[in-house]
């Protein structure tokens, strides 16, 4: 077991599960716009903790991966800059559309919507960004390159589509919403099936049995759903956060011990010595820190939204 | 077309000096302002002051937008460093340089966190003191944040935990004697830390007053204008205290600088031979190799860098290689950031004066209106500082370490998402400042009745 892999795949695991919750939201302020309550609840205070989630599991791999610092941020320009600006474009549009009193042409559903375009965009350019990471595709390790054309086959496409897929199967039980639950379990499945499949596709060699860990918690999810008495379980944002991220962390298996077509051995290349252990003390005491103010977060945040923010007292 | 290694140096120079002079612009105001939200809480809390609350509401709707936009510019800056220079990011990230930004990390949850709750959970809270308290640790959070950014920068002045002599010895390619915290406390981190801080925050407290002094100015609305004299007379107190800490601060890093970094002290101080006795001189300059015009203060350089006498021996430019030295540019833009930073001194003084003598300068239009070009100055004269540190430690990125060229990326494929970034702060400067001032006047319902 490589201790600092880890603590970086558990950072990107939580960054990844509030993304997946953040797309969610967006598919629905795109269009459902009307019934945005539900998911404003939600998204308003919480874009700010998947940024800084986001930020964590960069600080965390720069940190674990001294000497892939250069090359990935080579090899991946183009995909970063499209990153970054659409990164842009999410904060400032919801930051702005939170507290906007429509005057003019601009307002709060313009700027709303232009964050559910700028994260959907973000998620897919993320999905695309982590199936090269998983299988290689569109990756030159020799002229330290990225091509999109060459990213482009089956494995990679069938790989963006069920993560997807598997996002707006599970989008109802996040949002609680009752109308939608019987496409939960048949959206799900074909999402595993799709995602599974795309594992093959990349390379069978991704198929262990460790991935049965993964498949039968998101069943799980969909079918404590469908059965009406555990359904508030796990439409519990807490709960549900923390077994998407327990699912996605599961799936290490796909870039650990080899990742990027099992081209690149994950030992080899992480910080070792005094800055390991280092990293691994830091990791400590501000993972205490961490989950003192997440608890305070959930115990508070349980009593509702009331603050002088967002929409709902503009 | 292709641009040539030399041109493209100057263009990430350049790139990165706008990239973090347009940052700073942002984060300077969002110091102040969590400052002032804090302390407006306290005192609507203490006074059952209905004006400070809604002051402390307001205000924090500005402070989510200026937490969004300075987090993707900070987000922005990181992927533009290790694009534009990847040998120094190695660097970093093989060293204690790296656990700053990891510690750093900290700092931003508690700030997050914090702020989220602060923010979106106001009434939720079981006292009102207990929301309050929050608001402490996005303060903190904030602090901590500049607190780290300013101790990798102190390390880069002053380079500890790893063998430099081994690292450049090697070509940059073996790190040994890794200590990783010892970063934290290099030589210069005390001074720089202090100094940074308290112009951070006088920066950033002179233009969110400068926008209350001109709404104050200019409204109609008594009920607003109750709002920005509160404002102001939290901003100037803030003001008043940060200019006097600017003064001893930065005497403290000349002194630090004399003795840990002495040719970018001869630099800044137009020293071109060492000796004891030296003048403090401005608006000169070095030509020929020796120091001509400006104004000259007989014996005052050691006085003003250490408190000392004239028996300390001051450095001149001449003990080191010539091809060492910063531009010399610095010298210049050091005396300005001096005498800008004493004119605002006395500006603060007059604001102080006339506090004590319950003239109420935070509703002087005279003063009011004074404020506006003073914190024009006062931002000028912080980014100034910056620019004086930075181009004083030339041609190194690392002090004796790593000089610029080496640690650059001069790929011409830069050239593109260079002038995109340019041209996105061109952009979000403006309109984070715009925004700022619609949404808070766009919430005047929040003003008591």
């Amino acid at each position: 077991m490589n201790g600092v892999f880890e603590v970086n795949y558990a950072a990107f695991s939580m960054f990844a599960a509030l993304l997946i919750t953040e797309i969610m939201g967006a598919v629905g302020l795109l269009i459902a716009w009307p019934s945005r309550s539900k998911v404003l609840d939600y998204i308003v205070p919480v874009w700010e903790v998947t940024g800084t989630f986001g930020a964590l599991w960069v600080v965390t791999g720069d940190f674990a991966y001294p000497g892939l610092l250069v090359p990935v941020s080579e090899i991946f320009t183009p995909l970063l800059i499209v990153f970054l600006i659409l990164w842009v474009a999410r904060s400032a549009s919801i930051a702005f559309a939170e507290f906007i009193t429509k005057r003019g042409w601009l307002d709060e559903e313009k700027l709303f919507r232009s964050y559910a375009a700028a994260t959907l965009v973000l998620g897919i350019v993320v999905l695309v960004l982590l199936s090269s990471l998983v299988g290689g595709q569109g990756v030159s390790l020799t002229s330290g390159s990225f091509s999109i054309v060459s990213w482009v086959t089956a494995g990679s496409v069938v790989f963006v589509v069920g993560t997807l897929l598997l996002a707006v199967g599970l989008a109802p039980v996040f949002f609680d919403l009752p109308a939608l639950r019987n496409l939960v379990l048949p959206l799900t499945g074909i999402g595993i099936v799709l995602s599974v499949f795309s594992y093959w596709l990349m390379s069978p060699g991704l198929l262990t049995p460790w991935m049965a860990v993964p498949v039968l918690l998101t069943l799980a999810v969909g079918a404590l759903y469908a059965w009406q008495r555990t359904s508030k379980i796990v439409a519990n944002k807490a709960v549900f956060l923390a077994v998407l991220s327990v699912i996605i962390f599961s799936l290490q298996p796909l870039v650990y011990p080899k990742a990027i077509g099992q081209a690149l051995p994950i030992d080899a290349v992480t910080t070792t010595g005094a800055m390991a252990d280092a990293f691994l003390s830091i990791t400590v005491v501000g993972g205490l820190l961490l989950a003192l103010m997440l608890s305070l977060y959930v115990t508070v945040a349980a009593r509702g939204p009331s603050g002088p923010g967002p929409s709902s007292t503009n | 077309m292709s641009v040539d290694p030399g041109s493209m140096l100057t263009f990430v120079r350049f790139l990165f000096a706008f990239t973090i002079g347009s940052h700073i612009l942002l984060v300077s105001s969002s110091i102040a302002l969590i400052l002032l939200i804090s302390i407006s809480e306290f005192l609507a809390i203490r006074g059952h002051d209905p004006v400070y609350e809604a002051l402390a509401r307001r205000l924090s709707k500005v402070f989510v937008i200026s937490f969004g936009v300075g987090t993707a510019s900070g987000i922005v800056m990181a992927v533009e460093l290790v694009g534009l220079f990847p040998s120094f990011m190695t660097l970093v990230a093989s060293t204690g340089a790296m656990v700053l930004l990891y510690a750093e990390m900290s700092a931003f949850f508690l700030e997050v966190l914090a702020l989220v709750l602060y923010v979106y959970y106001w009434n939720s809270f079981r006292g009102r003191y207990s929301h309050w308290a929050v608001s402490i640790f996005v303060v903190l959070g904030t602090l901590a944040s500049a607190v780290f950014i300013t101790m990798l920068n102190a390390w880069m002045n002053t380079p500890d935990g790893f063998s430099t002599s081994t690292f450049v010895t090697s070509g940059f390619k073996t790190i040994t004697g890794i200590q990783p915290y010892a970063a934290f406390l290099t030589v210069s981190t005390v001074s720089q830390v202090f100094h940074v801080l308290v112009t951070t925050l006088f920066a950033g407290t002179m233009v969110i007053g400068a926008y209350f002094a001109y709404w104050f100015v200019r409204s109609r609305d008594a009920g607003e204008r109750a709002m920005y004299s509160r404002a102001l007379r939290i901003l100037g107190a803030i003001a008043i205290i940060t200019i006097i800490l600017a003064g001893i601060s930065g005497s403290e890093e000349m002194g630090n600088l004399l003795v840990n970094q002495p040719l970018k002290y001869a630099a800044l101080d137009g020293n071109v031979v060492n000796g004891t006795n030296l003048p403090d001189r401005f608006f000169g300059s070095i030509v020929n190799g020796s120091y001509v015009g400006g104004i000259s203060i007989p014996g005052m350089q050691a006085l003003l860098a250490k408190f000392e006498t004239n028996s300390t021996m001051l450095p001149g430019l001449s003990q080191f290689p010539a091809n060492t030295w910063p531009p010399l540019l610095v010298t210049t833009t050091f005396n300005v950031m001096t005498v800008g930073g004493l004119a605002l001194g006395v500006f603060m003084l007059v604001f102080f004066v006339s506090f004590v003598r319950k003239r109420r300068p935070y509703e002087s239009k005279r003063l009011l209106h004074l404020w506006i070009p003073a914190a024009v100055l006062a931002m000028l004269v912080y980014q100034l500082g910056w620019a004086t540190d930075e181009v004083g430690r030339q041609p190194w990125i690392v002090y004796n370490v790593m000089t610029v060229a080496q640690a650059a990326n001069t790929s011409d494929a830069l050239l593109v998402p260079g002038v995109i970034i340019v041209l996105f702060y061109l952009a979000v400067v403006p309109v984070t400042f715009y925004f700022y001032s619609r949404i808070f006047q766009g919430s005047k319902k929040e003003a008591p009745t």
